[in-house]
């Protein structure tokens, strides 16, 4: 129980929950604009940072090129899905993007001379005799950001909550952005995308390429996701990209109200709550299972979270009810 | 050739398989316009009940099939009648049901790993017999699932065909309003539906795990994806599609492993086997093999 009073858990939970805003925000465009159900978004953010790590240990890149590289081959993995399969009907393409996912993992998972296999990034040859890690450079940026806290909060800040600040900096630049760039006209050609795709062509629209552009720009975001999603964890493994993750972003979306990017901020924290602060669940009736457990529990309680959301509240907290049920 | 043999009947194995749970996802889209993800769910539930009633409570094997059949009925109805329900009457999208059958899903896999732990778990079966075929080793416990298999897909395919709800079935799918202004009983036809599924899905469970020999709770997951492309690739919503998507997708998935395929894919890659064929046929036929050309709605 101590641990809830840790600043340090707190960072963490927040810290998650901007890198999951993130990841769901690639989803926002998609989803919240263009009306695409994408379920293989995880596969994005697994493209992006390994094409990172094995680019900065196997090859020795420069860590923002090879992080450049990392959100452009995740993009490469957004115009592929989409230009093979978002012709397909709406549900094909979604289980379709489950399978895109579902199969990068694979390759990662069964690729060991690339990848590192199911040891993860840990088992990646680097060049040299290098201790296999791609943080040194970020490392460097996060104890210089440490050093120039430190005289204002005192023994709180480290490097954690300097990983925090960056991590929530990036994702209030993208919401920015994001919400900059949906009151374009282009958005608003998507957005009718949604609703029906004859009265944009008969406009002259080419409705496919809209959709294109829009999954490929959810995907950049989602790469930007992965690569501070490697950052934090310092060790990449291919179970980081199960498909349950883009569910949580779904979850995460949902929760905002899918169509409005405001409420994403907040949808994100809560999620981090719900996801990190479950297994401080040490009270009873939790008290009769063991860790291992209420690690199960904890999933469970999403998925229950999940279902109790889209019957009671299918808008979201901030969504609008007419905008949610049009599908 | 004996490789090419085994190749073959362990891909109809694995086809068979896939075929009878595709058929369940199908027929509830079919019926209910709903992707069913927890599907490969109710596979482990059915493999973990009867595991739990045939080695734990030392029931007749038969018999703990049979009554997981029935468990795995029961839960698909309880949750048409406290969640599906409801949520059509409040005329849900297509989303809200995919991410109400994905909780289904993480609720049902942790509750069996809750249930009975991380451990993998194997029937109490004779895994060791084998005959020789064409130079091919078969084992009985293959042939067993295939024989079995295949009785319950020509029967449920007969069942569709000619009986008065599987009419009622094709009727509601092919035109709900229209079935229900003549007079079909709705109610029927959907209980039907998750009747059928839930226990196809036991089954499919238990085959699954007889022929993998150790199971754990993660089995239906790791099997939806070859299902779901089974689905994909036999039309979604076509009952006799998914059972031949299965099966060509069992027979494609195990044959590319064969040495003489330029070397053959290393049976690792199976899966992805499977959804390059997916994906390669959506590219030519969007609709899926069986699929008739996009009529809009």
């Amino acid at each position: 129980m101590t641990a809830i009073l840790q600043p340090g858990f707190w960072v963490f939970i927040l810290t998650m929950s901007g890198i999951y805003g993130i990841f769901t925000l690639g989803l926002q465009v998609q989803y919240g604009v263009g009306g695409i159900l994408n379920f293989g978004h995880v596969g994005m953010m697994a493209l992006s940072s390994y094409t990172m790590a094995i680019l900065v240990i196997a090859h020795g890149f420069n860590f923002w090129v090879a992080a450049a590289s990392g959100v452009a081959v995740a993009a490469l993995g957004g115009a592929f899905l989409g230009l093979t399969t978002l012709r397909l009907r709406g549900d094909y393409f979604s289980i379709v993007s489950i399978a895109f996912s579902e199969i990068v993992r694979y390759v990662i998972f069964n690729s060991d001379g690339l990848t590192g296999g199911a040891q993860g990034s840990l088992a990646i040859m680097p060049i040299g005799d290098a201790y296999p890690s791609y943080t040194d450079t970020w490392d460097t940026i996060l104890y210089w950001i440490r050093d120039h806290l430190t005289p204002i909060l005192g023994e709180i800040a480290d490097r954690d909550m300097a990983m925090g600040i960056l991590v929530w900096i990036t994702f209030g630049i993208l919401l920015f952005i994001v919400s900059r760039v949906e009151r374009t006209s282009w958005a608003r050609v998507l957005r009718a995308t949604r609703e029906d795709d004859d009265v944009p062509s008969a406009l002259g629209k080419n409705v496919f390429r809209f959709r294109l552009q829009a999954v490929i720009i959810g995907s950049i975001i989602g790469g930007i996701a992965g690569i501070y999603w490697a950052l934090q964890v310092s060790l990449l493994s291919p179970d980081d990209f199960l498909t349950i993750v883009t569910f949580y972003a779904w979850m995460i979306l949902i929760l905002s109200g899918a169509t409005k990017v405001k409420g994403l901020a907040i949808a994100a924290i809560f999620f981090g709550f719900l996801y990190g602060g479950t297994r401080f669940f040490t009270f009873w009736p939790f008290s009769f299972f063991d860790a291992s457990q209420r690690s199960y529990m904890r999933i469970m309680i999403i998925g229950i979270v999940l279902i109790v959301l889209m019957i009671r509240r299918p808008q979201g907290i901030f969504g609008k009810r007419e905008e949610m049920v049009l599908e | 050739m004996a490789e090419f043999v085994q190749l073959l009947f362990n891909g109809l194995v694995a086809g068979s398989i896939f075929g009878m749970a595709a058929l369940g996802i199908s027929l509830v889209y079919s019926v209910l316009h709903l992707v069913n993800f927890a599907a490969g769910d109710f596979l482990t539930l059915g493999a973990f009940t009867t595991f739990y009633l045939a080695t734990s409570q030392h029931l007749p094997f038969v018999l703990a099939v049979i009554l997981s059949m029935v468990i795995g009925v029961i839960v698909s109805l309880i949750l048409e009648f406290i969640l599906w329900r409801r949520l059509r009457r409040s005329g849900a999208g297509m989303l809200a049901l995919f991410l109400v059958a994905s909780g289904i899903a993480f609720i049902l896999r942790q509750s069996i790993a809750l249930t009975f732990g991380s451990d993998s778990r194997r029937f109490d079966l004779d895994q060791l017999t084998t005959y020789e075929f064409l130079g091919a080793q078969i084992a009985r416990l293959q042939l067993i699932v295939l024989l079995c298999a295949s009785i319950a897909i020509t029967g449920i395919a007969l069942f569709i065909k000619k009986s008065n709800i599987g009419k009622d079935m094709r009727a509601y799918a092919d035109n709900a309003s229209l079935a229900a202004v003549s007079g079909i009983n709705v109610d029927r036809v959907i209980i039907a539906t998750w009747t059928i599924s839930g226990a196809y899905g036991a089954l499919a469970g238990v085959f699954q795990g007889t022929v993998q020999g150790q199971f754990t709770n993660g089995m239906g997951l790791d099997l939806l994806l070859a299902i779901l492309a089974a689905v994909v690739l036999g039309t979604i919503g076509d009952a006799y599609g998914a059972l031949i998507g299965g099966f060509v997708l069992g027979v494609v998935m195990d044959l590319s492993t064969w040495d003489a395929l330029a070397g053959g894919i290393p049976s690792t890659y199976k899966p992805v086997v499977g959804f390059a064929v997916l994906v390669i046929v959506l590219l030519f036929k969007p609709e899926g093999i069986f699929g008739v050309r996009a009529r809009k709605i």
